[in-house]
């Protein structure tokens, strides 16, 4: 278990396109089991690979029902609307008003190179939508309605 | 990403418990201003985050009493944030419906690891879940084996105060107080009669969808309810009504000023008395009010020009000091002076925890250092009227009794200005304890005295 240091808003590694995974080296299974580490030790929800300097189509997520890991996601389908507040691990204690589809159909590839399709909504397609925008190079501060937020200072994490 | 929509109210608790159990802030600013900060939560969101702030506070020696029992450690021996996390989750486990405990004791233990005690996680869960499974078998202290226990723990009020009411109150009348204290009091609003009459008052709380009934006491006063911001009132910005509670009006109908009396209000703010004086001199005479602080004679302000008031001024003034340009001007000075509070911890639930013995003793030496600089401003022939929201007798009737013994002025029945249903032998001799349970208002001291030479 590794927690690995989050890129955070201004490092131009996040705004870069992430390429594909052709193969899963050893190297990959490393880097998903500490992106899962990474985003739990920091309350995340969803975390992208380039999140942690890394530029390859992988994102993993966690909206409560344990661990999902989609490698090379392709949307399928989206529809409806939600509106609602979202933070990133990159943006450390903002938070901003994004809409998103309410529903998504997601492709994706598992750690053993299996396609599946995963669909939800709410705070999986919320979720889903804001991952597979880092590895565009997109950021939620893009799509924000208003004024970014401050929320809480965590006190003992200093 | 991060789930931001759902902002962790149970961390705006404990931050909020921090600043008032840790750090001796006052609750509701605390409180307020946490509301304030994160408007733009859900209402549900917004009202658990001041349920669970406010009960706890209130509950904390219950509470405290419940973890003892549970806990290998001691409440007062933990880490300050473990303790209030605990504390707001036994306050949800025990006193709250409509929560899972098993979700308090995760919520509490995913706190606990983000303020950075991941080793403590076990530690909270296991006091947790220990209470939560008990929570039907807490043996409570036995009313008849130790009263002041039993009390203590039963109210969640410190055992200092309830010995000190023993010397002046019998445990029913204690108990009973204590009961009132629990009990939610309703806002009260009192018509602004130089502005509106009561049943024009009336007229534009019902276009307004404001319920309402009549209050104790005072037939221009009503209890109302189902409102939201009471400030965004078309009526109250007009100044139809002032906000105050029954037991500050008394204070008005105390003084009973004649028209074109001079008034000065010594420690005025937020200007309730001052507005009230001000209504019942019918625009005529002139109320000074006093304060301290300039932040604060900016609130009366406020409530003087939005009650469209031309008979009353605010100005920074501290009550230690002499003001030589008064002597002698006042046909009546109101002294509601700094006090303990402990007649309002129903609504100020804090109090009871950051008073002590010394306080108080320090707030009797300050309430008589006030008296005896203020009385000089009272005209010989004038009244002062001293009052409190305390149900402390040293800083009341001990402290009036002491002043009017040196001072000069003697003490004037209250029975020709209070309603029929408060006369009472003490109102007779011109001195009035309310106390909750008892009379329907906050805990509150009003003494009138007449100045003889």
């Amino acid at each position: 278990m590794a927690i690995r240091t989050v890129r955070e808003l201004g490092d131009p590694i996040l705004r870069k396109r992430s390429k594909e995974v052709t193969e899963i080296t050893e190297k990959i299974e490393i880097l998903v089991e500490d992106m899962i580490d990474t985003m739990y030790e920091y309350d995340g929800v969803g975390l992208a690979a380039p999140q942690v300097g890394v530029l390859r189509r992988i994102f993993v997520m966690d909206v409560g029902e344990g661990p999902i890991v989609m490698i090379n996601p392709e949307i399928l389908e989206t529809s409806g609307e939600q509106s609602g507040d979202e933070g990133c691990l990159s943006v450390p204690q903002k938070a901003g008003l994004v809409t998103r589809p309410n529903y998504v159909k997601v492709k994706a590839y598992d750690l053993d190179m299996q396609p599946f399709v995963l669909e939800g909504e709410e705070l999986f397609a919320r979720c889903v939508c804001h991952e597979y925008d880092h590895l565009d190079g997109i950021i939620y501060v893009d799509k924000v309605e208003g004024e970014l937020k401050t929320t809480i200072v965590e006190e003992g994490q200093e | 990403m991060t789930n931001a929509g759902a902002v962790n109210t149970r961390a705006v608790v404990l931050d909020i418990l921090t600043e008032v159990l840790e750090n001796e802030q006052y609750g509701h600013l605390i409180i307020n201003s946490a509301l304030k900060k994160y408007q733009y939560l859900s209402k549900q969101d917004r009202a658990f985050i001041d349920r669970v702030a406010q009960g706890t506070i209130e509950k904390k020696i219950t509470i405290d009493y419940i973890i003892n029992l549970y806990s290998s450690v001691l409440v007062k021996k933990m880490k300050p944030v473990i303790r209030n996390i605990i504390r707001m989750s036994v306050y949800q486990i025990v006193f709250m419906d409509g929560i899972k405990d098993y979700a308090v004791c995760d919520e509490a233990v995913k706190l606990a690891k983000k303020r950075g005690f991941a080793q403590l996680k076990g530690f909270v869960n296991g006091v947790l879940r220990n209470i939560s499974r008990q929570k039907g078998n807490i043996e409570y202290p036995n009313s008849k084996a130790n009263m002041i226990q039993y009390l203590s723990v039963k109210y969640s009020i410190p055992q200092w105060i309830i010995i000190s009411w023993q010397n002046e109150y019998s445990d029913a009348d204690i108990e009973d107080m204590l009961k009132a204290f629990e009990e939610k009091r309703p806002t009260t609003i009192r018509c602004n009669k130089m502005l509106n009459s009561l049943d024009e008052l009336k007229k534009k709380l019902d276009k307004e969808g404001i319920k309402y009934e009549p209050a104790a006491y005072i037939p221009y006063a009503l209890n109302i309810y189902d409102y939201n911001y009471l400030e965004e009132l078309e009526c109250f910005e007009e100044g139809a009504f002032q906000i105050q509670d029954v037991s500050s009006m008394l204070v008005g109908l105390v003084a009973s000023p004649k028209k074109g009396d001079t008034v000065i209000d010594v420690c005025a703010a937020p200007g309730g008395k001052t507005v009230h004086i001000a209504d019942l001199l019918e625009d005529t005479g002139y109320v000074e009010a006093r304060d301290i602080l300039p932040n604060k004679v900016l609130l009366i302000k406020e409530n003087i020009s939005r009650n469209k008031l031309n008979n009353a001024m605010a100005v920074v003034k501290d009550a230690l000091v002499l003001d030589e340009e008064a002597i002698e001007k006042a046909d009546i000075v109101l002294a509601d002076l700094p006090c303990s509070g402990l007649g309002i911890l129903g609504r100020k639930p804090d109090i009871k925890y950051n008073m002590t013995p010394e306080k108080q003793e320090d707030l009797v030496k300050l309430q008589r250092s006030m008296l005896e600089i203020v009385c000089q401003y009272v005209k010989i022939g004038g009244h002062l009227i001293y009052s409190t929201c305390t149900i402390n007798q040293k800083e009341n009737i001990e402290n009036i009794r002491w002043f009017a013994d040196n001072y000069g002025f003697e003490f004037e029945s209250l029975d020709n200005v209070l309603p029929k249903e408060l006369h009472s032998k003490t109102t007779a001799k011109g001195y009035i304890q309310l106390l909750p349970g008892k009379h329907n208002c906050d805990g509150f001291f009003i003494a009138k005295l007449k100045r003889i030479k």
